[in-house]
């Protein structure tokens, strides 16, 4: 189980940098085929129109997988923002000593003057049942 | 034309000067021959040109030639050094053959016999190209438009967050991640709530999932309360079995008569009316708090229950649905009730319906008891983790100092049995109700009888410093005005099932949870107390003890303790007070007067000297006396008796 953590956080993060490449390639081919679409410089068979519909076509969806690598890399950022909050172990202990120190110096303060507050109550009460118990009123 | 002036023209000079010497002399180079100027203009024709030419209009005709003629072509280049004259011949040659061929077929194609010539069809002029054009330029504005649309949503959704102050979901995660435990689980992202971290080894999970808040959902609950704290970016869902609000609710009855409710919340569960049934606005904090505290309670009430039935008490105890029932002292019972509202349907898990009970009945809780059922579970979680020192390098983590040392100290089974006996949650926690109904009906007893008695004054004081299952209280035996003359104190500790008095003369006396015992005792003590301040009065005023006794043997039998009694004479001898004093009557004081002033002899007693024998005690009325109190009637009374008349 211990060996196997860090094996699956490094594929992880190779996944990542393949993502992240992956996704600037395609932007890049994605772009350099609408380019020599637009050239247009392929002879086919094809009828005139329906070569121009399938540049058409063609175009639009590499324009799609433009947008869509774009989004993905956004999707990258969000991933690896993620990543680094849930594994973030130093800062996170960070986090917990400082909370642990907040909370003890306010369990002290609140012990200092609950014990304050102890003694000045167990004086006047002392006080209270001396006056009680000698008044006759009862 | 005769007239016409003679014009000489001086030719320019043909030859090009080859050299000018130091002193202007201009040498010339020889004129060419006119072979040799032949032979150089010669080599000035490109052949290649024209033959190009020649070439793609025989390009239709044979090709064969074509690459023939080139070879031929390009080798007198080389060899032109040779023979200037060579390209020219090759040139010609070709041309020759060139020639020939076109007369060949010229005849041939005039025989129309073997070949006919037609036209050939001119190419139509191709309108592609624009109508190519148009088509890519449609085609590229569609694909700019696709990209448009893609960068619009990506720079609208961005705009949106900055400028309308939208809670950024990966802040919120951090602060999350920053309190809470969380990991990732393939594509979602899971937290802990449970305390395992912290010691507990209770089976339930407490597994809690974080998503992000649809974007429009925020903006709805922004709009709603726009001055309010901003929304959070995070949605957390808890298990079904986790939501909503529970607390442990403590009751002790005695006789189906409410004595005290404690109960155990958080201070979020106070008030359950901040807690909606829909905790979508709530935030996720108190949501994860509310869930862990519902955690915490279930888990303190299977381990009482687990307890509960594995425990074997005299009396035992009962373990029915969400509630636990212990007897605490004959008569007065103690019920552990879980109370857990979902939010779905409101009071269906309250036992008998506790918390409207408590509510209606005790407002206030017992915050003690509601502390220290937190402090024990919190305690056992605490020793769970922290295993004393030093840490074995092999073997189990987790036995006690004690038991570490039994291997070397040789303990034998009935230590080792010993050791092992701890006391269980149930076990503390009803000890600490026992000492609870201990500390009241001592303050009862004592409040009582302070009230009954109003002679000599009775002080009690509490102290401050106790534990749960112990306190100690002091009890002042005096009377106003003589306070320092005589003062009775005693010490009661109040333990769990008993009482320990230490008297003032030092006797330690163990009393049972029957509170008449304290009360008879007390009472005991303040008789005790009014005779030996009778006697310190005595003292001060010059009076002699003659006896005392604190146990008398004669009279009445006394249901409480015995009677006690003391004679006191009058500093001139001639007086005597006999007090006595029994628990169940009350004081009766008596006086005696020797020699009496007037002697009358009679038949029995003929001599006054018999008169110093002591004569009959005649009681005296208390109550019809001056003084406001025993004491003070006493001091009067031998005041009076003591002054000579």
């Amino acid at each position: 189980m211990h060996r196997n953590l860090p094996q699956n956080k490094e594929a992880l993060l190779k996944s990542y940098t393949t993502r992240l490449k992956e996704d600037v390639k395609s932007m890049l081919e994605n772009f350099e085929e609408i380019i020599k679409l637009a050239k247009g410089e392929n002879d086919s068979q094809l009828n005139r129109m329906t070569q121009i519909e399938q540049d058409t076509y063609e175009m639009q969806v590499r324009a799609a997988n433009i947008v869509r690598a774009g989004e993905s890399l956004m999707k990258l950022v969000s991933d690896i923002k993620q990543y680094l909050i849930l594994n973030d172990f130093p800062s996170v202990n960070e986090a917990i000593t400082q909370n642990s120190k907040l909370f003890r110096t306010k369990q002290q303060e609140c012990d200092q003057k609950l014990m304050s507050l102890r003694d000045d109550i167990a004086a006047d009460l002392y006080d209270l049942e001396d006056e009680y118990f000698t008044s006759i009123y009862k | 034309m005769a007239n016409s002036v003679n014009i000489s023209i001086e030719a320019p000079i043909e030859n090009q000067i080859q050299e000018i010497t130091y002193d202007g002399q201009e040498i010339y180079q020889a004129p060419l021959s006119m072979s040799e100027n032949l032979a150089r203009l010669a080599q000035k024709i490109d052949f290649s040109k024209t033959e190009d030419e020649f070439c793609n209009i025989k390009k239709e005709g044979e090709s064969t030639s074509e690459t023939k003629s080139e070879d031929e072509s390009k080798e007198p280049g080389y060899q032109s050094s040779l023979w200037p004259w060579d390209s020219v011949r090759n040139k010609l040659k070709n041309a020759l053959t060139e020639v020939c061929v076109l007369a060949d077929v010229l005849s041939i194609a005039k025989e129309k016999r073997y070949m006919v010539l037609d036209p050939i069809q001119a190419e139509p002029v191709d309108s592609r190209p624009m109508v190519q054009v148009y088509g890519r330029k449609k085609a590229l504005g569609a694909a700019g438009a696709v990209l448009l649309a893609g960068v619009e949503r990506l720079r609208a959704s961005e705009t949106m967050r900055m400028t309308r102050n939208m809670p950024d979901f990966h802040i919120d995660l951090l602060r999350l991640r920053q309190n809470w435990r969380l990991k990732k689980v393939s594509n979602t992202i899971v937290g802990d709530l449970s305390y395992r971290t912290a010691g507990s080894k209770f089976s339930q999970t407490g597994v809690f999932e974080v998503t992000k808040a649809p974007e429009e959902q925020i903006a709805q609950a922004m709009s709603m309360n726009a001055s309010g704290p901003a929304p959070s970016a995070l949605r957390v869902t808890v298990p079904p079995e986790l939501q909503g609000v529970a607390f442990i609710s403590v009751l002790c009855q005695k006789e189906q008569e409410d004595v005290v409710t404690a109960t155990l919340s958080s201070s979020a569960l106070n008030c359950p009316g901040t807690l909606p049934g829909d905790g979508a606005e709530l935030h996720w904090q108190q949501k994860l708090e509310a869930a862990q505290n519902v955690l915490f309670c279930k888990e303190l009430f299977a381990r009482l229950a687990a307890e509960a039935v594995q425990l074997d008490a005299t009396i035992p105890h009962m373990v029915v649905g969400n509630q636990i029932m212990a007897t605490v002292l004959p008569g007065i019972q103690l019920l552990i009730g879980l109370c857990h509202n979902n939010g779905q349907n409101t009071s269906n898990a309250n036992p008998e319906g506790v918390k409207t009970e408590g509510s209606s009945g005790k407002s206030d809780h017992d915050h003690v008891l509601e502390h220290s059922l937190h402090q024990l579970l919190r305690a056992v979680h605490h020793n769970n983790t922290h295993h004393p020192f030093p840490h074995p390098a092999t073997g189990p983590l987790g036995p006690s100092k004690r038991r570490s040392l039994a291997g070397p100290m040789a303990a034998d089974r009935y230590e080792l049995l010993e050791m092992s006996k701890e006391q269980s949650l149930l076990e503390q926690i009803i000890q600490q109700a026992q000492h609870f109904f201990m500390r009241r009906r001592s303050e009862y007893v004592l409040d009582t009888i302070a009230k009954e008695v109003k002679d000599p004054l009775i002080v009690s004081h509490w102290n401050a410093l106790n534990s749960p299952t112990q306190s100690c209280v002091k009890i002042n035996i005096m009377a106003y005005g003589y306070d320092a003359v005589c003062r009775t104190s005693l010490v009661v500790h109040v333990g769990e099932k008993t009482l320990k008095c230490i008297c003032r003369d030092g006797k330690v006396r163990h009393l049972s949870y029957e509170l008449q015992e304290l009360r008879d005792l007390i009472y005991c003590q303040i008789y005790q107390h009014q005779m030996t301040a009778v006697q310190a009065v005595g003292r001060c005023m010059g009076w002699q003890l003659l006896a005392s006794s604190a146990h008398l043997g004669s009279g009445p039998v006394e249901p409480l303790a015995n009677a006690s009694t003391c004679l006191l004479a009058s500093p001139t001898g001639d007086r005597m007070i006999a007090i006595r004093c029994e628990p169940s009557v009350g004081i009766q004081v008596f006086i005696a007067q020797s020699p009496r002033k007037d002697f009358f002899a009679s038949e029995l007693v003929q001599d006054k000297k018999w008169e110093n024998l002591g004569g009959a005690f005649k009681e005296i009325k208390l109550e019809k006396m001056e003084g406001k109190n025993f004491l003070n009637k006493m001091e009067l009374l031998m005041a009076c008796l003591s002054s000579p008349s």
